[in-house]
């Protein structure tokens, strides 16, 4: 299914020759666990926090039939609620924002909702980026969450090493990251996040909890796509029609093998 | 309708009648970002301990937290100090609560130079900024009466809402028969020559003008205007027609609150009389031990008023001095 998602996002922004391809080839094991394996459907809750990653979102929503192909089309273009960045007309999503930093609150928010309405079944799942991490509202967030012990929230932390001025080391020291949200009270784990089944499994061990969980996913913005070229910029990807072609043909060979 | 001076005061009256509708709605939740006595919401702690949250000192998640409520249909108080609920929420405010139009009631406590604590706690640009965001109502009740009632006008507002709300001992303008509203400015005072529009706890000291001026023979209309956004236009108009001229009175900066509000619906309206403002002029105040001694250097006492009317309406000689009582009138203090 993560190749899946990638040869859909490679088909939503060649049209418009660039994107953010960087964070669907990032998150694509991520949202296939998502949408593939945890999220039950009028149940448990989906935050995205960078608006950036609807892009993986909608695509793995496609292979699971909740969207249209001739919707999924119209990303990015000029009229539709399918929009490059997320905002309140983004379909299937319970929350995600442009604004970076954001969503982490939101989903401590649903949570919280779900302990004061009595309803102890559903899960809130989020998924955040490292760079986000550089937002003192995450920090907020993660505090908030840690003392109302939220076992009901589960976190894919995609850390591909990815902002908008570099890699996010270069920039801001965000090591140790496991150590940091232990501090804060959450249970972590530290996966290879295009390990697709390392990825369900830390999911799947962190439903049961007393303490909200941060997965941490170890992840790259070029990742399954061996046609780009190696200094590919993660946060907005530039694909050219030649380059389209031989990534479609790549992927769609990749898809056949599976 | 409208009391004499002095006025008697009431003490948390907003915390007392949001804990009396929360009894009866289930779906109220209180969120207080560490000034839970402050914001007179300790009443709601002990009385509601389950529908109360503890954000803490950081209010951008408060808001976020807030928002995500909503959106479950609970409907959320958010409690803090005016400064910190504008300024250091204000893109969680834009984003994650007035976009989707969430029924977030934002309560800001300490409105413009209400707090004796300096510029770091002076809300004197949260209308501004509060009005500048689309969805957004924008409420600034002036008495005890018009804060009990706020609580129950708001609450089923469709969109989010910011009320800004004087902390401590309240006065009582109004007699019981008042009712807030939020669609409509009030005109409380009949008077030929000049309308005073007044908001929050500057409806006190317009009041005191009035009635200084009205001995000197200058009629004065006075209008209550508590909603600055949506502004009520037609009264706004209605009330300046004729009138040779026309004042607005703010606890604010005079730039993009109440007066902007007045300066924008008369401008559009066109062939209106010359505008004053008064208010903060593009200036922050400063730490204090006591309100008068603010509302005097800033220019927002009952004397400045009459002075502004007095010099709009080009009268020669020297104003009218406010009597000592009326500059010292209760609503233009209040304790840290």
């Amino acid at each position: 299914m993560a190749t899946a998602i990638r040869l859909r996002a490679v088909r939503m922004v060649a049209p418009q020759g660039f994107g953010y391809l960087g964070q669907a080839l990032s998150s694509a094991e991520q949202f296939a666990v998502l949408y593939g394996k945890a999220l039950r459907p009028g149940i448990d809750r989906l935050v995205v926090s960078p608006g950036h990653y609807v892009i993986a979102a909608f695509a793995a929503a496609a292979e699971m039939g909740l969207i249209g192909d001739a919707e999924l089309a119209t990303y990015g273009r000029d009229g539709s609620p399918i929009e490059a960045i997320g905002t309140e007309r983004t379909p299937l999503l319970d929350y995600t924002c442009g604004s970076l930093g954001q969503g982490l609150s939101a989903a401590v928010g649903f949570a919280l909702a779900d302990r004061l309405h009595g309803r102890t079944d559903p899960h809130t799942y989020a998924l955040i980026s490292d760079g986000e991490l550089e937002e003192g509202q995450v920090w907020e967030a993660a505090l908030f969450a840690g003392h109302h012990r939220l076992g009901r929230l589960v976190v894919l932390l995609d850390a591909n090493n990815s902002q908008v001025d570099g890699p996010v080391d270069t920039i801001t020291t965000l090591e140790p990251i496991a150590a940091k949200w232990q501090a804060f009270g959450w249970q972590t784990r530290d996966v290879d996040g295009h390990d697709v089944s390392a990825v369900a499994a830390a999911v799947e061990s962190a439903r049961d909890s007393s303490a909200p969980t941060l997965i941490t996913c170890r992840t790259s913005t070029v990742h399954g796509l061996d046609c780009l070229p190696p200094d590919a910029d993660g946060h907005f990807i530039k694909v050219p029609p030649e380059l389209a072609d031989a990534a479609i043909a790549e992927l769609t060979d990749e898809l056949a093998k599976t | 309708m409208i009391q004499d001076p002095p006025y008697r005061t009431i003490l948390k009256p907003y915390g007392a009648a949001l804990l009396e509708l929360a009894k009866q709605r289930s779906d109220i939740v209180c969120l207080s970002g560490d000034l839970t006595r402050q914001c007179e919401v300790d009443l709601f702690q002990d009385a509601l301990p389950e529908r109360f949250v503890h954000a803490g000192m950081a209010e951008a998640n408060m808001i976020g937290v807030a928002a995500a409520l909503a959106r479950t249909g609970l409907i959320p108080f958010v409690h803090t100090f005016g400064v910190f609920a504008t300024r250091r929420p204000y893109d969680q405010i834009v984003n994650a609560v007035a976009y989707p139009a969430l029924p977030v009631r934002i309560i800001g406590f300490m409105p413009g130079i209400s707090s004796p604590g300096g510029p770091s706690h002076q809300a004197i640009d949260d209308v501004s900024l509060m009005r500048a965001i689309p969805n957004m109502t924008v409420v600034d009740v002036a008495d005890a009466v018009e804060t009990r009632q706020v609580v129950r006008a708001i609450v089923d507002l469709p969109g989010p809402v910011y009320v800004r709300l004087k902390r401590g001992e309240i006065p009582v303008l109004f007699d019981d028969a008042h009712e807030l509203s939020l669609t409509t400015a009030q005109r409380l005072t009949d008077g030929g020559d000049v309308t005073v529009f007044a908001s929050g706890m500057m409806l006190a000291p317009a009041l005191g003008a009035q009635r200084v001026l009205a001995a000197a023979g200058i009629g004065v209309g006075i209008v209550n205007v508590p909603v600055i956004k949506p502004i009520d236009a037609a009264t706004i108009r209605e009330a300046a027609r004729g009138r040779r001229a026309v004042v607005t009175a703010e606890n604010h900066l005079v730039t993009g609150g109440l007066g902007s509000a007045v300066a924008e619906v008369l401008a559009e309206a066109g062939g209106c009389p010359p505008l004053s403002r008064v208010g903060l002029r593009d200036t922050f105040a400063e730490g204090a031990a006591s309100g008068p001694y603010l509302f005097q250097k800033y220019g927002l006492s009952t004397q400045h008023i009459v002075d502004v009317v007095w010099s709009a309406l080009h009268r020669e000689g020297s104003a009218p001095v406010a009597p000592r009582s009326a500059q010292l009138a209760a609503g233009e203090y209040s304790p840290v």
